[in-house]
């Protein structure tokens, strides 16, 4: 099934110019040897994974790993043992409001967060991509793992229909190109008034650095007015509607989302908050609260249950990064343009302990190792970190980030 | 020797001598004082007399060689400057100048201070953005959030060397666009209406501990979730349909013996299912309960669509001690909204003037007409289920008496549906059908099993139906498996959405302890998408298309935002934005707006501040800016009052209450407040409502010191704050009731009063963990005694203090800096400061011993008693400058004796809260001079004049 529908993507072939290469196109007239754009995927799974199984048994042999063995890309990815998050010891489920922020204790009344690492890495890319980022969940809480520089949670989006429309369905642009024609004749004004005030002898340095700003801004509006212009690529609609099992078709359906996104680049910066409810999910296999069964304390009963549910999310995840792996781009694939982080905020939540997370990197490039273990517990920050330095963000500290370690080459 | 620094610290000590900014003002002195000034040898001669025997050659003291300094014509002057002012030299023990020696020192050196050149202007900031255009518009939208924050590490927001970004003015043309639809929406105003519910959400009805039917409501006994939070519940029947005020009017009424108020926190946020996973929640207001009766209690609150109102009722004494008989009962919460001042609003009058304005859609009597929502009447507030509301009715198979099919659908899974069991039992099938006559369309049903009983009858597997005849069935249309073990609904969705009139629940499979065929059901619902009423809005249009009426409108408004008075010139490029509008739409408003639009996006009005038409706008507009964090009003603007008095004024507006909260967010960094997080394992007490007080309290007391103008001392120490029952709780006085805010008298032995004791300071100058003297010292020496601090040398290692190492005390830490000369020099007029507050920990509570975290177990579940042990005793005795003293009362002695220096500090501060620059040596001049000397004298309210006097002429000098 793979080959045939992930192949026939664009209607009008694999030749679809990318949005942002007509960009650069329409400045200079040859188009230069393309780079390939970086991307980034942070996908958390709230309930984490269960650690005998997700971890290798022998070192540095993923085939040892009852969920890792049947990863397609295991040379293009990297088990991390022995990250953790600093001040998440009374946190429960709501480390997971820190877990791309590493914010110390999320649970305290008057908490605030911080900046997530993708909203970073968004504010340096953004402006090269229709959506500056895309943040994702299953469930539609308000919240998942993007937080904005004032600390606020970014709504993610959890309809496939409602995503697959933002990104590629038709829409009614008069009212934003209204909006923008209204803002250049309001700062057509202010460009008279300024010379006006030139003209009366005015304090120029003022002046100027007001003119700048604006000229700036009125780049701004253009680069939004260029997007309003540029058609959205065309896609066809893959999305499953398998009803048997919703939660599974879900998670399905946002990775399927998530690459459509990065090939079309549409935008370079995703998350995707594994978030869970309560009540039965039903996976092929198994039937049951995933909440209930994450507490499953050893019993062999539930953990049966919890296997099956996390089994069928480590499928769709191989399917997503195979698929990825697929995809040409650049001289090699799209997953090696694409850094996709897969971990969690809790190491053991049927304890609620926050240390030995889960940690995958896949892709991005790198020369992958397939397992580090660590041999005491490092801060999760410093990985961190080394994405945001690799995105030339410039910046010395990321939430308890002590150094950059050089974990991906 | 590891030198004692903290990287934390970096940004408190990061207060770098910065150049000043030349602005040339003619200071008038006291008398006497230019006389004594004429001649400079005269000068040296006092430098000589009181200050180069130290500081002079290769041996000068501090390496500070101020012969060779003072012989230059132009030098860096601040610290030598300080110093002198604060009294910091001439050392204690050495001879001292009289006061007019030292003010002629000052003089001379001020003239010799050199600076260098900085930014005349100052933008205007995101507060007073967001202010000034709701006090232009007449609308109050806290938008400032959506604007980025571009202080950086400034103190404060007014700083001049802040530039404007293209990032920060795209968000002012975004908030400024907003603003204006929202004041004047194109598509109308959604109609006032109103709503009645005493319903939660489902899934809180499992909480039936901490929430239960109540007479004609619900009583809130407790609620704290297990890991320390707060749990609260959302009302159902009301989602705001538009963004908007709204009036929530709670009718409650305290229920058993309880201490005090019960507190009711109203606040807003996004439900959701696992609540056990709080939102982030918005706190709008605490409501205080106090009465057994019932009353009304009511608050107006800003609400966005899909935001819903939650409560969470806390009393001290009910606090996590499960007793269903005691709380607050809620009888029901009304909703009113969203609220406009008249209609139409009055703002259409204050922007068209007389312009004839006439209003479309559904209006009765020239008010906004109301419209009463509700899915039910008031005598019946009952749980309504979906089917019900749809009209739908249940068959079961078979039921045992006293657990009917009702009891599927009253809202509660404590009661239940349960097949016959006796006298004989009922054969299966056994199954429920849903009727749905009016051919509703239903997306799946909800399920939720009985709670509490022993299992019986618990569905495991079931199977659809669907039919339209109730005799032949279609189907299977779903099957699948249920969770016994779970309270809370379990949603089955069909494939799509059905309008068939039957829909039977089949049970395939259920639990029986003995075997035999038995089912019961909590609860069993229609899921049913209840289509929002499209929200009826009512058209404001001003009848003109004139574009001269339109030039009207935009000077009234461009003369009110920029504080000057235009030339039809100077307005032309405005007039024409409106016009080209008005002339391509044909919308008189429309036009309008594009022009206000404009105006508040110019450098006219964003770097505008101190540039106006006349000195006495300018004036007047540097009043309003610093005190209103807006424009002046009418009354100001035509006002010919004294400064004094127009001051005096102005501070009694509530406007003032923006400076307040402002100037406490940046002078005492109270804008720091959510940073700081205290730790649940130490400090287990403290809660939202604790945390929503301390400042407040901060607020009231400064309010109080400056608008009755009493003695700047107070800063320091008095035997009074703003207390109410919360606060009375946490600094252990005598009980207090009720949360209003009031003036309360601190008993002779309590060790409070004044800024340095309060909680909100204390805790924010912790970590939330450990107290640290060194923040804290650093703290008082930065802000309140005026000290600057540098940064550690990039050299020195590091240590962080710990209350919990066993080796040595964190007072033998800290003070082994003692023994390297590079810390000390810095370190004994900062650390000393922090010791006297060792007797109070990270949430501002007295201890006479610290406490040590100790680890839990497993999944972290909150305890009232917290996870520490007792460790070593406080000791708060230190020496300040020569000065020791016992505890933090002997320190705010010390502190006293220096209040002239206080009262330096505070005038400083507001004045740069006020300007956005440091004042000039010359400034600093003149504010010492006009310090008494005697400490009464010096008043906080006339210390905030002198600093305005200062910013004024400065103002009123560029013109």
């Amino acid at each position: 099934m793979n080959e045939i529908t992930r192949r026939r993507l664009f209607k009008a072939g694999a030749a679809l110019p990318l949005a942002l290469h007509a960009l650069h196109c329409r400045a200079e007239d040859k188009p230069k040897s393309k780079q390939a754009p970086r991307r980034f995927m942070f996908i958390c799974n709230s309930l984490g994974f269960y650690r005998p199984n997700f971890l290798p048994k022998t070192r540095g042999d993923l085939s040892t790993s009852r969920y890792l063995k049947d990863l397609s890309t295991q040379e293009k990815l990297t088990v991390f043992e022995n990250f953790f998050h600093p001040g998440m010891e009374t946190s429960n489920h709501d480390s997971e409001k820190s877990f791309l922020t590493g914010a110390p204790k999320p649970e305290a009344p008057n908490f605030a967060n911080s900046i997530s690492l993708d909203q970073l890495i968004a504010s340096k890319v953004g402006r090269e991509t229709r959506f500056s980022s895309l943040p994702l969940s299953i469930y539609d809480r308000g919240w998942g793992c993007s937080w904005n520089d004032r600390g606020v949670a970014i709504p993610p989006m959890s309809d496939p229909s409602q995503i697959f429309d933002m990104l590629f369905g038709a829409e009614d642009l008069s009212v934003k190109r209204n909006q923008i024609r209204e803002d250049q004749e309001v700062l057509r004004c202010l460009h008279r008034d300024l010379q006006q005030l030139k003209d009366a002898g005015g304090d120029g340095a003022k002046i100027a650095s007001y003119e700048n700003v604006i000229v700036e801004f009125e780049k701004q509006l253009s680069h939004q007015e260029f997007w309003l212009n540029a058609k959205k690529p065309e896609v066809d609609n893959t999305l499953s509607n398998d009803v048997e099992f919703e939660f599974s078709t879900k998670v399905k359906n946002l990775l399927e989302l998530a690459k459509l996104a990065f090939q079309t680049d549409s935008t370079r910066v995703i998350t995707f908050s594994m978030d869970w409810i309560y009540g039965a999910i039903r996976v092929p296999g198994a039937t049951g609260g995933w909440h209930t069964l994450s507490h499953h304390g050893g019993n062999q009963e539930k953990l049966a249950k919890l296997c099956q549910i996390e089994s069928n999310i480590m499928l769709h995840l191989n399917d997503f990064l195979s698929e990825l792996d697929s995809i040409e781009e650049g001289g090699g694939s799209l997953l090696d343009n694409t850094t996709v982080v897969i971990g969690s905020n809790f190491g053991d939540s049927s304890n609620h302990t926050c240390n030995n997370l889960p940690l995958i990197v896949a892709g991005g490039g790198f020369r992958h190792q397939q397992h580090v273990i660590f041999p005491k517990p490092t801060h999760l920050c410093n990985l961190w970190l080394e994405l945001l330095l690799r995105s030339n963000l410039d910046i010395d500290s990321f939430g308890s980030s002590e150094a950059n370690m050089g974990l991906l080459s | 020797m590891a030198a004692l620094a903290i990287p934390r610290l970096g940004q408190w000590l990061m207060l770098r001598f910065q150049p000043f900014i030349p602005i040339f003002v003619l200071v008038s002195l006291p008398g006497g004082l230019l006389r004594s000034s004429t001649r400079a040898d005269e000068h040296q001669q006092l430098f000589q007399t009181f200050c180069i025997d130290c500081h002079q050659g290769a041996e000068a003291e501090s390496n500070l060689d101020l012969s060779e300094l003072l012989s230059q014509s132009e030098f860096d002057a601040e610290v030598v400057f300080e110093n002198l002012a604060t009294q910091k030299m001439p050392p204690a023990e050495a001879k001292q100048p009289n006061s007019k020696e030292r003010l002629a020192m000052l003089d001379w050196l001020a003239k010799r201070h050199a600076s260098s050149q900085s930014p005349q202007f100052r933008r205007m900031s995101r507060h007073e953005f967001v202010h000034s255009i709701n006090d232009l518009l007449g609308t109050e939208l806290d938008l400032a959030d959506r604007i980025p924050e571009d202080r950086g590490t400034y103190d404060f927001d007014s700083d001049r060397r802040i530039k404007l970004s293209p990032q920060m003015l795209g968000s002012y043309f975004g908030v400024a666009q907003e603003i204006l639809d929202r004041a004047l929406p194109e598509q109308g105003f959604a109609r006032e209406q109103r709503w009645v519910t005493n319903k939660l959400m489902d899934s809180h009805k499992t909480y039936n501990i901490y929430v239960r039917d109540y007479k004609d409501g619900l009583l809130f006994s407790w609620t704290r979730a297990n890991n320390g939070n707060s749990y609260s519940f959302f009302y159902d029947n009301f989602d705001p349909p538009v963004s908007g005020w709204y009036e929530l009017t709670f009718e409650a009424a305290k229920v058993g013996d309880l201490a005090g108020d019960v507190s009711i926190q109203v606040h807003s946020g996004k439900y959701y299912y696992a609540d056990d996973r709080p939102q982030p929640q918005r706190l709008l207001d605490v409501l205080s309960v106090g009465s057994d009766s019932l009353q009304k209690y009511s608050t107006r609150v800003f609400l966005n669509p899909g935001e819903n109102v939650s409560v969470h009722c806390f009393s001290d004494e009910n606090f996590r001690k499960k007793d269903p008989q005691k709380g607050a009962y809620i009888r029901q919460l009304e909703v009113r909204g969203p609220l406009q001042d008249a209609w139409p609003p009055s703002r259409y009058r204050a922007l068209f003037g007389e312009l004839p304005v006439r209003t479309e859609g559904d209006v009765s009597e020239g008010k906004l007409a109301v419209e009463i929502q509700r899915s039910q009447s008031t005598n019946d507030l009952r749980y309504i289920s979906n089917l019900r509301r749809i009209g739908g009715t249940t068959t079961v198979s078979s039921a045992q008496a006293g657990m009917e099919k009702e009891r599927l659908q009253d809202g509660s899974n404590l009661t239940f549906w349960h097949t016959r069991f006796k006298p004989t039992l009922a054969e299966p099938p056994h199954y429920v059908i849903l009727e749905n006559p009016t051919k509703h369309e239903i997306e799946g049903l909800s399920y939720a099993a009985w709670s509490g009983g022993n299992g019986n009858g618990l569905v495991q597997q079931y199977e659809i139906y669907f039919s339209e005849d109730g005799t032949s069935w279609v189907g299977p249309i779903v099957s699948g498996e249920l969770e016994t073990r779970l309270a809370n609904e379990q949603p089955i969705r069909f494939p799509r959405s059905t309008k068939s009139r039957f829909i039977k629940f089949l049970i395939t499979e259920s639990f029986s302890i003995d075997g035999r065929s038995l089912a019961s059901i909590g609860k069993l619902d229609v899921m049913v998408n209840f289509e929002e009423a499209s929200i009826s809005r009512s058209k404001v249009i001003v009848d003109s298309r004139d574009a001269e009426h339109l030039k009207q409108v935009i000077r009234r408004f461009a003369e009110r935002a920029f504080v000057s008075e235009l030339t039809e010139a100077d307005l032309s490029p405005y007039y024409d934005a409106a016009i080209n509008t008005l002339n391509a739409h044909d919308d008189f408003v429309q036009a309008a707006k594009v022009g206000f639009k404009a105006v508040l996006c110019s450098h006219r009005f964003l770097m505008a501040p101190g540039e106006h038409s006349s000195a006495a706008l300018a004036q007047k507009a540097t009043l309003a800016r610093t005190l209103w964090l807006s424009i002046p009003d009418d009354d100001l603007r035509a006002s010919e009052r004294s400064l004094a008095d127009q001051i005096d004024r102005m501070l009694q507006d509530d406007r003032a209450e923006r400076m307040l909260h402002s100037f406490c967010d940046q002078w005492l960094n109270l804008r720091s407040w959510n940073r700081v997080s205290p730790s649940l394992k130490l400090y287990p007490r403290y809660d939202d409502l604790l945390d929503y007080y301390l400042p407040l309290e901060t607020k009231a007391y400064l309010g109080h010191l400056i608008r009755e103008n009493m003695p700047a001392s107070h800063l320091i120490d008095s035997d009074y704050s703003f207390l109410n029952q919360r606060l009375a709780k946490h600094y252990e006085l005598d009980d207090l009731q009720g949360q209003q805010l009031r003036k309360v008298s601190f008993p002779g032995e309590v060790q409070r009063g004044g800024l340095l004791t309060m909680g909100s300071i204390l805790k924010v100058t912790t970590d939330g963990f450990d107290t640290s003297p060194i923040l804290r010292g650093a703290w008082i020496s930065k802000n309140i005694v005026g000290t600057p601090v540098s940064p550690p040398p990039a050299s020195v290692k590091a240590i962080e203090p710990e209350h919990g190492s066993e080796s040595d005390s964190l007072r033998e830490q800290i003070e082994s800096h003692k023994n390297n000369e590079t810390c000390y020099a810095c370190h004994k007029s900062i650390d000393p400061y922090g010791f006297a507050l060792e007797n109070f920990d990270a949430t501002g509570q007295w201890r006479s011993q610290y406490r040590v975290e100790k680890p839990h177990q497993g999944t972290f579940t909150f305890r009232r008693q917290g996870y520490y042990r007792l460790a070593g005793k406080v000791d708060a005795a230190g020496e300040i400058n020569g000065q020791p003293f016992l505890d933090v009362s002997g320190l705010k002695e010390i502190l006293q004796s220096k209040h002239r220096n206080i009262a330096y500090n505070f005038v400083k501060k507001f004045f740069q809260y006020a300007t956005g620059s440091k004042p000039t040596m010359q400034q600093r001049v003149e504010m010492l001079s006009r310090i008494h000397r005697t400490q009464g004298e010096n008043r906080t309210k006339d210390l905030v004049v002198l600093a305005l006097t200062l910013a004024l002429e400065q103002s009123g000098f560029r013109q």
